[in-house]
């Protein structure tokens, strides 16, 4: 069996998929909170998607192949995540996998990691700058951030040299844009229309006959 | 002639003294897909239905479908050079096109830019392009003739300003031609006029504009174009951008004639836009919300009340009917919306009875209202009498003998028919269309032959201008029928009649 193409660009989206994941991950947050162990648990769930499955494709494919069933998906469950792991996730697996929506793990795990966010009242920014971020600096956007939004900030960073210079944060569907490159593309596009219109008012005062 | 470098140099200067920066903050989402004239795009969490967004490539976007895990956009503009991944900026406010008198003259397209090769539109009012119509108590009835200069028109199914007039018929059958005639006759009326060309071929619009510019129309119209080449979206919001343009001149006080043409194809456009959309289809594949689409369009023209000055917009759309079948589903719609509408049929036409209004079916539900005192006496059974005549002469094909009267109401009938006739490019005012009717109602014309009909009068016309033009003057002005009034038509006409010979063809 050929892989299962993974997402080129993270503006794939599978509808179905997110609707499924938000469910789920209601479910297991649920759950986690009766037995106090939230917090461990989606680091577990964090750990089974990126190490486990992503080191492991063929697991990821025995996970989403429709021809093992449900009992076999179990039994790989117990023998591979069953020591470690916390038994409401391993419990929550197994559920997945009789029901089989094993596929969809990591679907489960980002709309678990924006649940628990947001109840726990955390946002992620993503922090785009031209060169990598130093400690300093790092704790000291978390804190600003931190203090505007009135959230537990958790930082994401990524490097980007065609910003030439400045930051621009995200937060949500918002974004902050401090950056160098956008300055100077709005100071070109202001300079442009205001030329122009200057170019129509007073024509006759730019050109000299000669 | 050289461009002077130190002027451009400070120009530019100035422009960058004047640049403050602030941070950026924007809504963004991302773009899913792109295909004709639409996107889907995820995020833009805060957007609102009909809110702006631009794309990376310049192009603006209307928020059309707010769905769960995504936002429907409608682009306006280039949608050839959006990708997948591309980051769509919410701009926080409602589409809005430039308006006042910097846009009088210009050919634009349905965002305000520029077609016509004279720069960007100078100005510093702008009005959004979707409102709510004004309400009941800011209107008042419609009781001023909008004149279209057209015989048949003016004398049978009246429009007055702030009425809806529907001008419906197959394709080549004269419909533009009417509305362009409509627009012409508004010179030196103070009335501004908005052509809104919509999925028409580029060359019928450069043909338009054209005509207006050589019989001096352009000089207070507008030309809003989106040709049968732009993006579905432009096309649907074309009218309500040309609307825009012309409420500004309503909300002050001033008049303004816009004219849709057409406007199935902006429903054609809906359809298009809808059904990419995925919203369901309904009657004849139509999503379900044409008909708002149309009412709310043409609720704005309307007659303000005198507190808000007065204003009003006349509108003149045009629907384009298959074979004659008004029952279909736009056209429908559109006649129970507007205030009546004048029906061209090709039969008409191809018999060289032009404009080819069919008199039997044509309405106007404002009527007589909207008619000048003297035209409403001259032309008062006219439009019966001409339906009557239809019926008598259908009856008079199967070849029996008839008696006098009958044969007179005849060749009445075809007198008129021949006097409602009127050249394209060539309206009259209502001094001329009173005594031309006048004439032919009360029998000066039955000692005419038929086919002379149209030389008489054109004869008659300058006869009176240049010998009546006080009798003119007064019908113009006043537009009453006096007696003494009645008297001085007679003898114009008997003047005319004693001396005029009619040339041997």
């Amino acid at each position: 069996m050929a892989d299962v193409e993974s997402p080129k660009h993270e503006s794939v989206l599978d509808t179905g998929a997110e609707q499924l994941g938000k469910t789920y991950a209601q479910a297991l947050i649920a759950a986690a909170e009766k037995t106090g162990t939230t917090d461990k648990v989606i680091g577990q769930l964090r750990q089974v998607v990126d190490d486990f499955l992503g080191g492991s494709p063929q697991l990821t494919a025995a996970f989403n192949s429709p021809r093992i069933d449900g009992d076999e998906k179990s039994r790989v469950i117990d023998r591979v995540f069953g020591g470690d792991f916390d038994p409401v996730l391993v419990k929550f697996l197994k559920v997945m996998a009789v029901r089989g929506r094993l596929g969809y793990v990591s679907a489960v795990r980002d709309a678990a990691e924006n649940l628990y966010d947001e109840q726990m009242g955390r946002a992620v920014a993503i922090i785009r700058t031209a060169l990598p971020l130093d400690d300093a600096l790092r704790s000291q956007i978390s804190q600003k951030l931190g203090s505007v939004l009135n959230k537990d900030v958790r930082l994401k960073e990524e490097v980007d040299p065609d910003l030439i210079g400045g930051m621009v944060v995200r937060v949500g569907d918002t974004v902050f844009d401090n950056s160098v490159a956008n300055r100077l593309n709005t100071m070109a596009r202001k300079t442009r229309d205001g030329f122009s219109s200057q170019l129509l008012q007073k024509f006759d005062q730019l050109i000299s006959e000669k | 002639m050289k461009f002077s470098s130190d002027e451009i140099a400070s120009v530019l200067q100035q422009e960058i003294e004047q640049f403050d920066s602030k941070i950026d903050v924007r809504e963004v989402g991302t773009v899913l897909e792109v295909s004709d004239g639409i996107a889907r795009v995820y995020g833009l969490s805060g957007v609102m239905a009909g809110e702006m967004v631009e794309f990376p490539n310049g192009a603006i976007g209307l928020a059309f479908n707010l769905e769960e895990n995504s936002v429907g956009i409608i682009i306006l503009g280039d949608y050839l050079t959006i990708q997948e991944g591309d980051e769509v900026k919410a701009l926080g406010t409602l589409l809005s096109v430039p308006a006042g008198d910097a846009v009088i003259g210009r050919v634009l397209d349905p965002l305000g830019k520029p077609l016509d090769g004279k720069g960007p539109v100078q100005t510093d009012v702008s009005r959004a392009v979707e409102i709510i119509a004004t309400g009941v108590a800011e209107r008042q009835p419609v009781t001023e003739p909008m004149q279209t200069g057209i015989k048949a028109i003016d004398a049978m199914t009246p429009i007055g300003r702030g009425q809806r007039e529907l001008i419906i018929g197959d394709r080549k059958t004269g419909k533009t031609a009417i509305a362009i005639d409509a627009i012409l006759n508004q010179k030196g009326k103070g009335v501004k006029c908005f052509y809104v060309a919509i999925g028409q071929k580029d060359s019928a619009v450069a043909t338009v504009v054209e005509t207006l510019r050589k019989y001096g129309a352009m000089e207070y119209t507008t030309v809003i174009a989106a040709g049968a080449s732009a993006p579905a979206p432009l096309q649907y919001v074309a009218p309500y951008a040309g609307t825009a343009m012309a409420e500004h001149f309503m909300f002050n006080g001033g008049h303004a004639l816009v004219v849709y043409d057409d406007l199935s194809k902006q429903a054609t456009a809906y359809r298009q836009m809808s059904l990419l959309m995925r919203r369901p289809p309904g009657r004849e594949a139509y999503p379900g919300d044409v008909f708002y689409c149309h009412s709310r369009l043409l609720e704005r023209s309307s007659k303000l009340s005198d507190a808000l000055g007065g204003g009003s917009i006349t509108s003149l759309p045009i629907i384009e009917t298959l074979e004659g079948e008004v029952s279909a589903y736009i056209p429908t719609n559109v006649i129970s919306i507007t205030d009546g509408q004048i029906y061209v049929q090709p039969d008409l036409f191809f018999a060289g009875v032009r404009p080819a209004m069919n008199a039997g079916i044509s309405v106007s539900r404002v009527g007589g209202a909207a008619q000048v005192k003297a035209m409403k006496k001259v032309s008062g059974g006219l439009r019966l009498d001409l339906a009557a005549f239809r019926a008598l002469e259908a009856f008079a094909q199967l070849g029996t003998d008839l008696d006098d009267a009958t044969q007179s109401q005849l060749d009445r009938g075809y007198r008129m028919v021949e006097l409602l006739k009127q050249p394209q490019y060539q309206p009259l005012s209502v001094g001329e269309q009173i005594l031309s009717i006048y004439a032919g109602t009360k029998g000066f014309l039955d000692d005419v032959e038929i086919k002379s009909v149209q030389q008489w009068e054109s004869d008659f016309l300058q006869f009176a201008r240049d010998k009546h033009a006080g009798l003119l003057e007064d019908l113009n002005t006043k537009g009453d029928l006096s007696d003494e009034v009645v008297e001085k038509i007679e003898s114009c006409i008997n003047d005319f009649k004693a001396g005029y010979k009619p040339a041997e063809a």
